[in-house]
């Protein structure tokens, strides 16, 4: 796939130099972080949106690739930031990720940022910037502007700090006398903007974006993949194996979302559903019960299934064997080999289990609907 | 009117179907006459396990008794499971990972991702790194939801639950304890050969008459509420702060009732701000003192905040029964759990579970949480679960033996589960062997916690 080996190829590059910074060649200052996806811009559209907050520009730019994959998107800012009664326009464009992620910042030719003594930002000054827009944790979108500069005139919401009047506990989250400045901008990354980046990503997703965003290096990348398959897209055979891959103990979060990712069409796939299963004997007891719980969403459990599930009853302990019993009630497993399989765990000595293989055999006697 | 036979009646309200009865245990019984209406009934009853305290580590303890096969009883002097999670409010239990992995699982955290899943909830990303994001790791739970699944789980594990019972005399004689309990209309003998103390006061253990620890001072307790009526963003917070600077100056209120922080009270509206000093849950009339010094100080706060330019239509949408308490008696154990060990993640041969937290220790003043060093994850030995000269008792939670520090970490949520499945192993295999939970056969021990999917720390 053309675009995968460029995203690899270009994969070199952005982890050996995280960000480009500083003054590129046209004199424009600019941070940006690593890419989700790296390719040529075939074409760039634009989008004119109701953003809901206070800048002028209403326009939301899109570059996509010439597989029509969005690759980034931009947008312009320009707005005021005032102190002493005084205003400075702030203009500014912002970049994201195709996954709503802050990608970075650039100014236009000779501009640049200044502080409340009009001082401009020095070249760690702005890499500090960067970096806090990077947090999409920061505490900073939950604090009230007034609470980034408690003595400020509170009829006025575009007063930039004084140093002195910072909160001290949102000192840590800002550039130091452009708390405002790091404030704005901070809420505008993660604010409407975002939203729209994701959803008009949404719009374009295809199981071949969809694999190429989990191939991110970025982990934020990664789970918002995760997040948009299941009611977004039906995956492909090679999305569905990429997907079984990150069901591993190397990451918990990732197996989670990517359990979650399948539905029950998936799971009618007869490979899919053995090699799932699978799964679940060396999976640790917090990713078995999933599994398991996500096997009872399959419209009928595969005969390999049953049987190899069946083969490992002894595997199962304490709560994940209660799990399997409900697995099989659910689809109604009750042939002879699964019913003479839980008839020697009535006899056990732990009278818990034996209890709980009494149950399922009393369902298996009641007449079902076949599934 | 025609009289109704007890078991009749008892039948009638579904007790049998819910494994409320307690035939199974029932050694004797007889109904004392109080006068021509009222009587008490006096019964005698005998189990393997006893777990005295239903609340965070109780709950996950008498699961795993049960569900090892054991006669469980588990007593709570309240109305519903769960303690600080359910009746407390603080339903965030955390932290269940550190740097990248699962170091808490098991029966607590079947519990909590269950409750997560039917309120159709989504787990935290686990990958964030911990530090100033530590409460992001928090899993926030439908409080009443799960207290309904801890119950169901309790009771198909064949636990009885005997509510609104409390102990009030507890001996040891013939390799078993007897427990003394007092509840509504009831007065109950209760037999078990191996007991767990889960009140997170060492209620029990004191009970017993083993020692305890106590500091000078103890971290100030917590009234969960919620405000509403206001919006935030359109508050004038300078213009409140003065206010609220003012009245604490007048003396109508009091500085550390709210961490001094009228911001952070609208910005929570009530979630884990108010700070109530000296709370302790010991005793009824302490506890009671608590719950009366929290109450007063959110009405007498509410009724300020009314006075407020946008804050006129404040409302009390919510409050939990009662003042959770993080703070009252530790055990003095085989092994103290030092601030050293804690911060240090000192590995102990005989670790049963590990524990996650910062170090965090609440005052008048607030909280700043001292954060773990990367790679750091502190763990529990069993010795420290056990109080010094006891035989056939543990305990789990908050009494755990440490010191101060390290309590104000050991104290969570999520440790407590861990601890609570890990003193109830013990006590499952001491029972099973004929011994005292410190005298077990460890590997077998770890066996257990494991086949439960608990997580014990490598062998050094």
């Amino acid at each position: 796939m053309k675009l995968k080996n460029l995203v690899q190829k270009s994969l070199f590059i952005f982890l050996g130099i995280l960000y480009f910074s500083g003054n590129n060649p046209s004199g424009k200052i600019q941070y940006f972080g690593v890419p989700t996806l790296v390719a040529p811009v075939a074409d760039t559209r634009y989008f004119i949106l109701d953003f809901k907050d206070d800048i002028a520009n209403d326009t939301l730019w899109q570059q996509i690739s010439a597989e029509g994959y969005p690759l980034r998107y931009t947008r312009p800012i320009r707005t005021g930031v005032c102190f002493d009664n005084k205003c400075r326009p702030l203009d500014v464009t912002i970049h994201w990720n195709p996954t709503g992620r802050y990608l970075g910042f650039e100014l236009p030719e000779k501009e640049f940022l200044s502080k409340y003594d009009h001082e401009p930002f020095t070249a760690e000054e702005y890499e500090q910037l960067h970096a806090l827009l990077t947090d999409q944790f920061s505490p900073l979108g939950s604090f009230h502007y007034n609470e980034i500069v408690p003595q400020a005139d509170s009829t006025y919401d575009k007063v930039d700090a004084v140093s002195g009047a910072t909160s001290a506990n949102v000192l840590e989250y800002v550039v130091e006398g452009a708390a405002f400045t790091t404030y704005k901008l901070w809420n505008i990354t993660y604010g409407s903007s975002q939203q729209h980046v994701q959803q008009l990503t949404e719009k374009a997703l295809t199981p071949a974006l969809v694999q190429l965003l989990l191939e991110s290096p970025d982990m934020q990348d990664k789970l918002w993949a995760l997040n948009h398959i299941n009611g977004f897209i039906t995956p492909d055979a090679t999305l569905r194996q990429t997907l079984l891959t990150y069901i591993s103990e190397k990451e918990f979060t990732l197996a989670e979302r990517a359990i979650k990712s399948l539905n029950s069409r998936d799971l009618t796939d007869k490979t899919l559903q053995l090699e799932f299963t699978k799964k679940i004997f060396p999976a640790s007891y917090s990713l078995k019960k999933l599994l398991l719980q996500k096997l009872q969403e399959a419209p009928a459990l595969q005969p390999e299934v049953v049987q190899l599930l069946r083969k490992n009853l002894s595997s199962f302990t304490g709560e994940s064997l209660t799990t399997l019993l409900d697995l099989w009630a659910h689809h109604a497993i009750f042939d002879s080999e699964t019913r003479t399989a839980v008839e020697q765990l009535r006899q056990h000595s732990n009278p818990f289990i034996a209890k709980k293989a009494e149950i399922f055999l009393q369902k298996s006697t009641r007449p079902t609907t076949q599934k | 009117m025609k009289k109704i036979q007890r078991r009749s009646a008892l039948a009638s309200l579904g007790m049998f179907s819910f494994g409320i009865s307690s035939a199974d245990f029932l050694v004797k019984e007889k109904t004392i006459r109080i006068n021509d209406s009222h009587s008490i009934k006096k019964q005698t009853l005998k189990t393997d396990i006893l777990v005295v305290g239903g609340g965070t580590a109780g709950v996950v303890a008498a699961i795993q008794a049960g569900r090892a096969g054991k006669k469980t009883i588990l007593l709570e002097n309240n109305s519903q499971l769960g303690g600080t999670t359910t009746t407390g409010g603080v339903a965030y239990p955390g932290i269940f990972f550190a740097w990248g992995q699962q170091v808490i699982s098991g029966i607590g955290w079947e519990l909590v991702q269950e409750a997560v899943a039917l309120n159709d909830d989504t787990l935290p990303n686990f990958s964030i790194p911990h530090g100033k994001n530590h409460p992001r790791h928090q899993v926030r739970l439908n409080g009443p939801l799960y207290s309904l699944i801890i119950e169901e789980k309790c009771i198909e594990a064949g636990v009885h639950i005997r509510f609104y019972e409390t102990p009030t005399k507890i001996t040891f004689k013939n390799n078993s304890w007897t427990v003394e309990t007092i509840g509504k209309g009831i007065s109950t003998e209760i037999i078990c050969n191996q007991l767990i103390d889960c009140t997170g006061n060492a209620y029990v253990t004191s009970l017993a008459g083993f020692e305890l620890k106590r500091g000078e001072e103890v971290q100030p307790g917590s009234l969960m509420f919620e405000l509403g009526g206001y919006d935030f963003d359109k508050l004038d917070l300078n213009l409140l702060r003065t206010r609220y600077q003012e009245e604490i100056k007048k003396g109508n209120l009091d500085n550390t009732e709210f961490r001094n922080n009228i911001v952070g009270l609208l910005k929570s509206q009530g979630d884990n701000i108010s700070h109530v000093l000296g709370a302790d849950s010991t005793t009824s009339e302490l506890h009671t003192l608590a719950n009366l010094k929290g109450r007063a100080s959110l009405l007498r706060t509410l009724r300020f905040l009314r006075t407020l330019p946008g804050l006129e239509k404040t409302k009390l949408l919510d409050m939990q029964p009662e003042t959770a308490v993080r703070e009252t008696y530790r055990i003095a154990g085989h092994y103290e759990v030092t601030h050293e060990d804690y911060v240090t993640g000192k590995h102990f041969d005989d670790a049963v579970s590990y524990s996650y937290y910062p170090i965090d220790l609440h005052d008048e003043k607030g909280i700043i949480p001292k954060h773990l060093n990367e790679g750091i994850v502190p763990t529990v030995p069993l010795r420290a679960l056990v109080p010094k000269n006891s035989r056939n008792l543990i305990v789990a939670g908050r009494c755990i033996s440490s010191d101060r520090l390290a309590n104000s970490a050991l104290r969570v949520q999520a440790s407590s589960m861990g601890m609570g499945q890990a003193a109830a192993a013990a006590a499952v295999l001491a029972h099973t062997h004929k011994t005292t939970p410190l005298e077990v056969p460890f590997q077998e021990l770890r066996q257990l916690i494991e086949a439960h999917g608990g997580i014990v720390p490598p062998l050094a």
